[in-house]
C-alpha cells in the first residue's frame, strides 16, 4: 500500500454560517441595537404603569373596561411621546450631517430610513404589546368573565406605528435640535382637536385613535353582544394610512433611490393616503346603536347575535338574574331591590324575575353624549328588565357597595315603582340626559302618594319629607338624573312651585276619582303617612286588590287607607 | 528651543504681561461669551418657537369656548410645548470641554433659563391672558411647574429630550383636568388661586432650576 492509494480521510465539516442578511435586514439589527428608542424605554414603561394600569387596577375586572384604556389611556401618552421620538430618530442623519455620506451606500436611502423607523417602532411596539400583556393576564387572573378584546389593541398598535412615522417623516424632512418637542407638541393638539371635534358631535371625527365605541361608558359594550369592530377597523385603516403615506412621501426625492423605488415610494403614499381619506368617509357614516358604533359598509351581521350565557340567579320570592360577568355584584343588586321586590311580589303587573339586560333604550345626547333607558318591566309574567350599563360599578373608581346599592335603589326602584303605580317611568337613567317633564294632573294625587309612602318605607331615596306648605303634584314634576316622580319629592318638594299647582288645578284632566281640584299639602301628606305606617301584609293586601284601580287613576286620596 | 514655557500662555494672548484684561475690554469678552453661549444654544430659535406658541395660543382660544374642559386643556398642551422648547436650549453641543473649561456656565445656564422663562410667559401672556380660563396666575403657575419638569428632565435625560419631561406629565395629569383631581402635585387640575398647587409648582420649577443651573443638562448618550 503506498499512500497513493490510500483512502482519503474525510474532511471534517466546515462549521454552517448563516448567510449574512440582505443589506435592509442587516441594517435593520444595528438599528435594532442602537435606537435611541431604548432610552425612552423606561420612561415609557413608567408612563403606562401611571396612566393606564394603576387606573385599570382601579376599577372592576372587566374586558371591556381594561380593553378600553389600553387603547384611550395609553395612547394619549404614547402617541405624543412616539412622535417626537420618532422626530428624533429621523433627524439623527439630519442633524449630524451625514444625510448626504449615508446616501452614498449600497443600500437605498430609503430602505435605510424605513429600516431605522422599523427599528425604532419595534422597540416601542414591544413594550406597547408587554403593557397589554401584562395588563390582561392580571384581568384573567382576576376572574374577568369572556375574552379578552384585541381590536382595542389592534388600534393602539396601529396609532404606535402611525406616531413613529408621522414623526419620523417630520424630523427627516426638518432635522433639526427643536423637531422633536415639536412633533409631540403638533401631536398632542391633533389629539386635543379630535376630542373637541368629537365633542362638537363631528361625525368624522369618530375616527380619532382614542374613540373606543363613541359615546359609550366602557361597560355598556362587549359582554352581552360581540364587541363591534367597525369603528376599530376603520381607525387602524386610518392610521396604517397615515403611516404608509408618511413613510412614502420620504421616498419620493430625487436621491432616496432608484426610479423604480421612487416610484414604488410614490404608489405606498398614494395608496396609504387613499386609506386615510376613506376610512374617515367610512367614519362619517356611523351610527349609534345598541351595542356600539356600527359602519354600514364595515358591519358584520353576526355580531348582531347575543353572547351565549348561563345567567346567575340569586334565591328568593323574585329571583334576580345577572349576566356571569356580573357574579360579583348579585349581593349588591339582591340588597338593593331586594327589599322592593318583596314588598310588590304577587302584585299584578310586579315583577316576578329580575333579568339583568345590556340597555333598555338608548338615545345620543348632545356633545357626544348617549341616555340609557331606565329598567323596563314587561311580559307574561312581568319580567324587570334591568340595565346596569353606565352606573358606577363598586370597586370604580374607589366607588363603595354602599354608594352602589344606594344609587340603584334610588334610581332604579322609585322607577319600578312609578311604573307599578301607573306614574310615568320614562325618566332616563345613565349618562348624558338629565330628565323631563311629565306633565301630570291632580288624578295621579294617589298614585304619587302611594309611591311616596313606599318610597318612605323602603328608604328607596334616603330621606324623605315634604318641604311644609308645598303643594301636591298638579302640574309638572322636575325629574333629575335618572329619578322620577318619588326621587324628586326626596329632595323635599313634591310639586315644583305654588304657582304651577295653581295653574294645575285647573289644567287637570278631570277624569276619574282625581278630577277637580288638586288636594292640599296636608292632605297629600296625610295620605302617605296613613299608608306608610300600615304594616307590609296590609300594604300588600291593599295594592292587590286596588292596584289596577290606582293605576287607571280611579282612585281618590281619601280612599287610601 | 526647550519645554520650559510650555505651562505658559503664548505672550500675545496675555496683554499687559499676563494681567487680565482691562474693564472696557472685560465688557467686550463677557458679552461676546454672552453671545457665543446664547448662540451655541439655539436661543433665538427658541424664542420664535414662543412666539409660534403665542400665535397658536391666541389662535386656539379664538376658537374654543370660554369655558368647560376643552378651554383649560388645550392651552396647557400649548404651554407645554413652550416648556419644552426651553428644555432644548438647554442642551450643550460641547459637553465635557465645555464643562471643564466655563467656570461661568452656571451663571448663564440659570440666566438663559430664567429669561426665557420669563420670555415665554411674557409672550403666551401678552397672547392670551385675557381669555385664559386661570388667567395669568393660571398662566404663571402652569407654566412654570411644566418648566421646573423641563428642565428637570433635561438634567436626567439630556436637553435633546428634555421635552420627554411636559409631555410626559401633562398627559398623564391632562384627565386630572377633567376629573378634578386634588393632589397638588397635578398642579393644572387645581383652581388657579390654590395654594398647595402654587407651591408645588414653584416647588418644581425652583428643583429643575437648580439642576441644571448646578449640573448642566445630561450629556446627550452616545448613541443618539
Amino acid at each position: 500500500m503506498t499512500a497513493a492509494t490510500a483512502p482519503a480521510r474525510p474532511a471534517p465539516p466546515r462549521a454552517r454560517r448563516l448567510p449574512p442578511a440582505a443589506g435592509p435586514a442587516r441594517l435593520l439589527g444595528i438599528e435594532l441595537r442602537r435606537s435611541p428608542m431604548l432610552w425612552l424605554l423606561p420612561v415609557l414603561a413608567v408612563l403606562f404603569y401611571v396612566s393606564t394600569y394603576r387606573p385599570a387596577m382601579g376599577n372592576p375586572p372587566f374586558w371591556n373596561i381594561r380593553g378600553g384604556m389600553i387603547q384611550s389611556h395609553t395612547m394619549l401618552v404614547f402617541a405624543p411621546l412616539l412622535a417626537g421620538a420618532g422626530a428624533w430618530v429621523g433627524s439623527r442623519d439630519g442633524r449630524r450631517g451625514l444625510a448626504d455620506l449615508v446616501g452614498m451606500t449600497a443600500v437605498p436611502r430609503w430602505a435605510g430610513q424605513v429600516a431605522t423607523w422599523a427599528a425604532a417602532t419595534i422597540w416601542a411596539e414591544l413594550l406597547y404589546l408587554a403593557g397589554v400583556g401584562v395588563l390582561y393576564a392580571v384581568t384573567a387572573r382576576q376572574g374577568a368573565w369572556g375574552g379578552p378584546l384585541w381590536w382595542p389593541a389592534a388600534v393602539g398598535a396601529a396609532t404606535v406605528a402611525a406616531s413613529c412615522a408621522v414623526g419620523f417623516a417630520a424630523g427627516a424632512r426638518l432635522p433639526g435640535r427643536f423637531t422633536a418637542g415639536l412633533a409631540a407638541l403638533v401631536v398632542f393638539l391633533a389629539l386635543a382637536g379630535g376630542a373637541f371635534a368629537i365633542q362638537d358631535n363631528a361625525t368624522y371625527a369618530q375616527i380619532w385613535p382614542l374613540n373606543v365605541q363613541g359615546p359609550f361608558p366602557p361597560d355598556s359594550y362587549g359582554i352581552f353582544y360581540p364587541y363591534l369592530p367597525d369603528l376599530a377597523i376603520a381607525q387602524v385603516m386610518f392610521l396604517a394610512g397615515l403611516a404608509a403615506a408618511a413613510l412614502g412621501v420620504l421616498g419620493l426625492p430625487a436621491g432616496a433611490g432608484s426610479r423604480w423605488l421612487r416610484a414604488a415610494a410614490a404608489a405606498v403614499t398614494v395608496a396609504g393616503l387613499a386609506a386615510a381619506g376613506t376610512a374617515i368617509g367610512l367614519a362619517g357614516t356611523a351610527r349609534v346603536e345598541p351595542h356600539g358604533i356600527v359602519i354600514p359598509a364595515l358591519h358584520d351581521a353576526a355580531s348582531d347575535r347575543p353572547v351565549p350565557y348561563t345567567p346567575v340567579c340569586s334565591r328568593g320570592a323574585v329571583p334576580v338574574c345577572l349576566q356571569p360577568a356580573y357574579r360579583a355584584y348579585l349581593p349588591d343588586v339582591t340588597a338593593a331591590l331586594g327589599p322592593l321586590l318583596r314588598q310588590l311580589a304577587g302584585l299584578p303587573g310586579a315583577p316576578a324575575r329580575v333579568t339583568q339586560v345590556v340597555v333598555t333604550t338608548v338615545t345620543s345626547a348632545r356633545e357626544n353624549g348617549i341616555g340609557f333607558g331606565g329598567p323596563v318591566i314587561s311580559g307574561h309574567p312581568p319580567v324587570l328588565y334591568l340595565p346596569l350599563s353606565g352606573l358606577t360599578l363598586p370597586g370604580e373608581g374607589n366607588t363603595p357597595a354602599a354608594s352602589f346599592t344606594a344609587n340603584l335603589r334610588g334610581q332604579y326602584g322609585t322607577a319600578i315603582v312609578n311604573d307599578l303605580v301607573g306614574l310615568p317611568s320614562g325618566s332616563p337613567a345613565g349618562t348624558g340626559v338629565t330628565g323631563v317633564n311629565f306633565e301630570l294632573g291632580p288624578r295621579h294625587a294617589a298614585q304619587f302618594a302611594i309611591a311616596n309612602a313606599l318610597d318612605q318605607v323602603l328608604r328607596l331615596t334616603g330621606p324623605w319629607s315634604v318641604r311644609p306648605g308645598a303643594r301636591p303634584p298638579s302640574r309638572s314634576l322636575p325629574a333629575g338624573t335618572g329619578a322620577n316622580g318619588a326621587a324628586a319629592s326626596g329632595s323635599g318638594t313634591l310639586a315644583g312651585s305654588g304657582a304651577g299647582a295653581g295653574s294645575g288645578a285647573g289644567a287637570g284632566s278631570g277624569a276619574g276619582a282625581g278630577g277637580g281640584a288638586a288636594p292640599s299639602a296636608a292632605q297629600q301628606q296625610a295620605a302617605v303617612d296613613r299608608f306608610a305606617a300600615l304594616s307590609a301584609a296590609a300594604r300588600h293586601a291593599w295594592l292587590l286588590t286596588h292596584l289596577a284601580a290606582l293605576r287607571a287613576g280611579r282612585i281618590a286620596l281619601s280612599e287610601i287607607p | 528651543m526647550t519645554a520650559a514655557g510650555i505651562g505658559r500662555p503664548a505672550p500675545e494672548l496675555v496683554p499687559d504681561g499676563g494681567t487680565r484684561p482691562p474693564g472696557p475690554g472685560r465688557a467686550l469678552t463677557g458679552l461676546r461669551l454672552v453671545r457665543l453661549y446664547l448662540a451655541s444654544r439655539r436661543v433665538l430659535a427658541c424664542l420664535l418657537v414662543l412666539a409660534a406658541c403665542a400665535v397658536a395660543l391666541r389662535t386656539a382660544l379664538h376658537w374654543l369656548p370660554r369655558t368647560g374642559t376643552f378651554s383649560r386643556q388645550i392651552p396647557l398642551i400649548i404651554e407645554a410645548g413652550a416648556a419644552a422648547a426651553i428644555g432644548v436650549t438647554t442642551r450643550s453641543p460641547f459637553g465635557e470641554p465645555e464643562r471643564a473649561t466655563g467656570v461661568r456656565l452656571p451663571v448663564l445656564r440659570l440666566g438663559v433659563s430664567l429669561a426665557l422663562a420669563g420670555a415665554a410667559l411674557g409672550a403666551l401672556a401678552a397672547a392670551a391672558s385675557a381669555h385664559l380660563a386661570g388667567g395669568t396666575v393660571g398662566l404663571l403657575r402652569d407654566l412654570g411647574g411644566l418648566t421646573g419638569v423641563t428642565l428637570l428632565a433635561a438634567a436626567a435625560l439630556g436637553g435633546a429630550l428634555a421635552w420627554v419631561g411636559p409631555i410626559g406629565y401633562l398627559a398623564v395629569t391632562l384627565p386630572a383636568v377633567a376629573g378634578h383631581w386634588t393632589s397638588p402635585w397635578a398642579w393644572p387640575a387645581r383652581p388657579p388661586h390654590d395654594r398647595g398647587a402654587a407651591i408645588c409648582a414653584a416647588l418644581v420649577f425652583a428643583a429643575g432650576l437648580a439642576a441644571v443651573t448646578l449640573r448642566g443638562a445630561r450629556d446627550a448618550p452616545a448613541r443618539e
